[in-house]
């Protein structure tokens, strides 16, 4: 999601701008830019952190100006493609977040008629039009309101014009609020960029185009003026970002159906093909969460596709003589893990094709490796991965499909629903069970085994209880000794060749009288006699019960959590993305 | 001005729909009806919304999310009633506001004359005045208010929406609106009773339908998606993003698809029919003033009229849901209802069922030829 900000008044404009723009990174950004009025239009453009890029950009001189941070959809994100987009001219300066769809058509049109364009993205088409307008009459309101009916889509934009000392607001179907001060006025995507220093807002409608200078607010809809209430607003920042959730992990958690089905739209498998033509064999580095959803890859790959594959955590991988043929797989939500990034560079001095799996568009790794498979679960906050994992997940099983021969058909398509239904899941008991356990055991057989690693580190990251996964088969040979009343075992025993075998497993448990808390198919009618605590699945296909079994080993730590009073979104220790060795 | 709408209560006659969702978050016309509400309060450029959730919380604030505006979102821990709900949010209210409930329709119009007016409600006559509060009134303000009488004395009823004062808080005894308002009436206070214009509220499952129709009417056309040219549109009908509708279907506004939809071909849709997300409508199959939720598939050569069809049903070929008129036993009461089915989330039913004035609950599996005829089948069944 973009951000804008907009400020007209009596203070400097570009450090106001760029506090602005850090208040909105939390709907993430790969890029920003400022244009304000000083002499001429003055322009700062970067890619990466505002923190880091800041101090060029607050040079810029002048009390009106426009930012942007951009999370790149169309174009890659780079200094070019950031806005704000000047005319040819470099007198007219925009930002923009929504999308305009006849762009393209726009652009040949304006092409055709001598314009030049820099950049890749379909906001620079606004600037061009409203260019055009301005010619015939130097004025920056009229021209925008001569350019908006011409524009299909959503747009939310601010237009500065050298020599006009006001700044011009419109609107359809993105955000866009404006808030009122002491003779200045700030323009932004939402209020938590503007709360600092007003709390008058003004929201403006679909087709709302406002004229703003230091004294002044009119605002225009179908060319007649029209007063909007303005609005006194008293919740915090931080309410913003949350959305009425308790934590931000709790709101990720839900948006994953949403995240799982977006990502498996977007893989899309005709260009699957190109980036992994049926390889000889496949490496993946990754660290954490990763490299569990790479474990559950390597063996759902090898099961279905008789690939061999290999699977190293990245700050291992060096320690290892490199591979020669293949393809090495790099996973990283954030794209800047160090180590890594540091394997992938690694492996490609070998002449290895390597390909990323990342969440943050232009990402260093993004720019690493040969080709790189976006997941769009759109910017995650809680430290514990919850829906980036997922979305991890969708990226990888649509490679599965593509080496499979689309083996899974739809089931893909249609996975997000028995997520959907986990999300209903009520998980109390096992968490009563859970919040006073010394430690905690996860087991299971097959891809359940990395499910299991996966569903401890969510615990211990979280709730800081000890939890190790372990493979079934691997308790007898050392961590039974540990088994006690105070040590909770949570088995996961799915339909199948490892059925027997887990519940002669978990019996052989429940003699060390540890209890075991049972994750099982709906309708199963011996695990739960088995059991302590039996909690039923929807029924699916193995692929999708590893999805819905990782739901509900979030739940499990979230509310255990919760229910112990730990700072969920921000665990001690722990930074979302480990960008030192 | 503040808003509080709420939609806490699961609203237990509409089940088996509620399963997932609170009756608030029901899609009528492909939206939840609480967006009807959010809708209506910003024509009326009131902003500043207080929702309170409690059954199904999750869901109600991940859909609040999604709005372009900022919603402030209230938890109620038990769904004790009304009152108890609104006090959930008293500390947030800082002067006038509105109290709207989160699953009923009301229009702007109606929200713009109540606005103004503190100490107010919005009535409205109603053919079934006994399962609302029933108000009498006398010369434009309320004498008596009864919840859910049995012999009602009059047909005007309480829409639920009130403009309130801060000051109503202490007014309020017991769990309930009607009890808060009864006791102010009967101590004198003063309580103005203004007209709605169009309230829609769907106590039963099938009173959906009715609604769904309604809100279709204003329905803007609008065609995204792959739209053969062997098909027949006529009348409002609007498309979603990737949905494809194959050739040789006719559709028959006003009729709303949503995105990702498969379509026929020759399959034909009559008015007052919503399809939700990602459904597929197989061929020959013939469909009409009909709800149906996200991501369900309707077999071929089946004909389903007048029924409500919840998530990630499966109806096999040949399924034939048809009007009939029934009597049945909701929470305790016997009604007569005329529909053809109301399907739960994720029911499977296999070819040549049949299926008239039936409840069919949440996972129910329906093995093939079977017919419901007015029934209500638990959630979780398996019929054979």
């Amino acid at each position: 999601m973009c951000g804008i900000v907009g400020y007209i008044g009596r203070r400097e404009a570009a450090p106001l701008i760029v506090e602005g723009l850090k208040k909105l990174e939390y709907r993430g950004y790969d890029s920003f830019g400022v244009a304000t009025l000083g002499k001429g239009i003055e322009l700062a453009k970067h890619q990466g952190k505002i923190s880091e890029q800041s101090s060029s950009t607050t040079c810029l001189n002048g009390k009106t100006g426009i930012g942007h941070t951009r999370w790149a959809t169309h174009g890659i994100p780079n200094e070019v493609n950031a806005h704000p987009h000047l005319d040819c001219l470099g007198k007219i300066a925009v930002v923009h977040n929504g999308i305009i769809e006849n762009y393209a058509e726009l652009k040949r049109q304006l092409q055709s008629r001598g314009h030049t364009f820099r950049s890749e993205t379909d906001t620079e088409v606004i600037v061009h039009l409203i260019e055009e307008e301005y010619k015939t009459r130097k004025d920056l309101l009229f021209a925008v309101q001569n350019v908006v009916p011409k524009l299909k889509g959503s747009y939310a934009i601010l237009v500065i014009a050298d020599g006009e000392e006001r700044l011009i607001a419109a609107r359809y179907a993105s955000p866009l609020v404006i808030g009122v001060g002491d003779r200045e006025f700030f323009a932004a995507s939402d209020m938590t960029p503007i709360l600092e220093y007003t709390e008058r807002a003004m929201y403006m409608e679909d087709g709302d185009i406002a004229s703003i200078c230091k004294e002044k607010l009119e605002i225009f809809h179908n060319g007649k003026i029209v007063t909007r209430p303005i609005e006194l607003i008293d919740w915090t920042v931080d309410d913003v970002k949350k959305g009425g959730f308790a934590h931000y992990m709790l709101k990720e958690i839900f948006e994953q159906p949403q995240a799982f089905y977006d990502t498996i739209r977007a893989t899309n498998l005709d260009t699957l093909f190109g980036v992994v033509s049926r390889p000889s064999y496949i490496t993946i580095v990754a660290c954490g969460s990763s490299y569990h959803a790479g474990l559950i890859f390597k063996y759902l790959l090898e099961e279905a596709c008789s690939i061999p594959a290999r699977l190293e955590y990245a700050s291992e991988f060096k320690y290892f003589p490199s591979p020669v043929e293949g393809i090495i797989i790099g996973i990283s939500q954030s794209g800047e893990t160090a180590d890594t990034l540091a394997a992938l560079k690694q492996a490609k001095s070998h002449n290895c094709r390597t390909l990323a799996i990342t969440n943050v568009l232009g990402s260093t790794i993004s720019r690493t490796a040969d080709a790189t498979l976006f997941m769009r679960a759109g910017p995650e906050i809680s430290v514990a991965a919850t829906k980036s994992f997922i979305a991890q997940m969708a990226v990888l099983m649509q490679i599965i499909n593509q080496l499979s021969g689309r083996k899974c058909g739809d089931m893909l398509l249609h996975a997000h629903q028995a997520i959907e239904e986990v999300l209903l899941m009520d998980v109390s008991e096992a968490v009563t069970l859970c919040k006073s356990a010394q430690s905690i055991f996860y087991v299971g057989r097959g891809p359940f085994y990395p499910v299991s690693l996966e569903g401890a580190l969510k615990m211990k990251e979280i709730s800081y209880i000890h939890a190790e996964g372990y493979a079934a088969g691997e308790l007898k040979h050392g961590p039974f000794a540990l088994l006690s009343p105070k040590t909770p075992v949570i088995a996961i025993c799915m339909p199948g060749e490892t059925y027997g075998v887990m519940i002669s497993n978990i019996k052989e448990m429940k003699a060390r009288g540890a209890p075991v808390i049972g994750i099982g198919n709906e309708g199963d009618t011996e695990l739960p006699e088995v059991v302590d605590i039996f909690i039923a699945l929807p029924r699916t296909p193995p692929f999708v019960q590893v999805l819905t079994s990782l739901v509900v080993f979030q739940l499990l730590a979230y509310y255990t959590a919760v229910a112990l009073g730990q700072d969920v979104d921000k665990p001690r220790n722990l930074a979302k993305s480990v960008t030192v060795e | 001005m503040q808003a509080v709408i709420l939609a806490a209560g699961e609203g237990k006659r509409v089940r088996p729909l509620t399963r997932s969702r609170p009756k608030a978050m029901i899609p009528v016309a492909n939206h939840p009806i609480i967006e009807y509400v959010i809708e209506a309060l910003l024509k009326n450029g009131i902003r500043d919304i207080i929702v309170v959730v409690g059954y199904r919380k999750e869901q109600v604030t991940r859909f609040l999310n999604q709005l372009d505006i900022p919603i402030d979102v209230v938890v109620q821990d038990k769904q004790l009633g009304t009152a108890n709900a609104l006090q959930c949010a008293e500390l947030k209210i800082k002067g006038d506001f509105l109290l709207l409930p989160g699953d009923n329709y009301i229009d702007p119009q109606s929200v713009a004359r109540i606005k103004g007016i503190p100490n107010a409600m919005l009535v409205k006559e109603h053919p079934n005045p006994s399962n609302f509060g029933v108000v009498q009134l006398q010369d434009g303000l309320v004498t008596s208010i009864i919840e859910k009488p049995e012999h009602a004395p009059s047909f005007m009823v309480s829409t639920g929406i009130y403009s309130l004062k801060k000051e109503f808080f202490s007014c309020i005894h017991g769990n309930d609106m009607t009890d808060a308002i009864a006791s102010i009436v009967e101590t004198g206070g003063h309580i103005q009773a203004i007209p709605a214009d169009d309230w829609q509220d769907a106590i039963f499952a099938w009173d959906l339908l009715k609604m769904n129709r309604r809100l279709l009417g204003n329905l803007p056309s609008g065609k995204e998606g792959v739209v053969s040219r062997q098909t027949t549109i006529q009348g409002a009908v609007k498309i979603g993003k990737g949905s494809t509708i194959g050739p040789n279907t006719v559709i028959t506004g006003p009729v709303v698809i949503g995105n990702d939809c498969i379509i026929g071909p020759n399959c034909c849709i009559q008015p007052n029919t919503s399809i939700g997300s990602r459904v597929s409508l197989e061929p020959f199959t013939y469909i009409g003033n009909t709800l149906v939720m996200d991501d369900t598939i309707i077999g071929s050569h089946s004909r389903v009229m007048d029924s409500v069809i919840g998530e990630r049903c499966k109806l096999g070929d040949h399924t034939s849901s048809n009007k009939a008129t029934g009597l049945l036993d909701i929470e305790g009461i016997v009604i007569r209802s005329e529909f053809g089915a109301i399907l739960g989330d994720n029911v499977t039913s296999g070819p040549f069922s049949i299926y008239k004035n039936s409840i069919i609950g949440n996972n129910t599996i329906i093995e093939s030829k079977n017919s419901v005829i007015s029934r209500i089948i638990p959630d979780g069944s398996l019929v054979i």
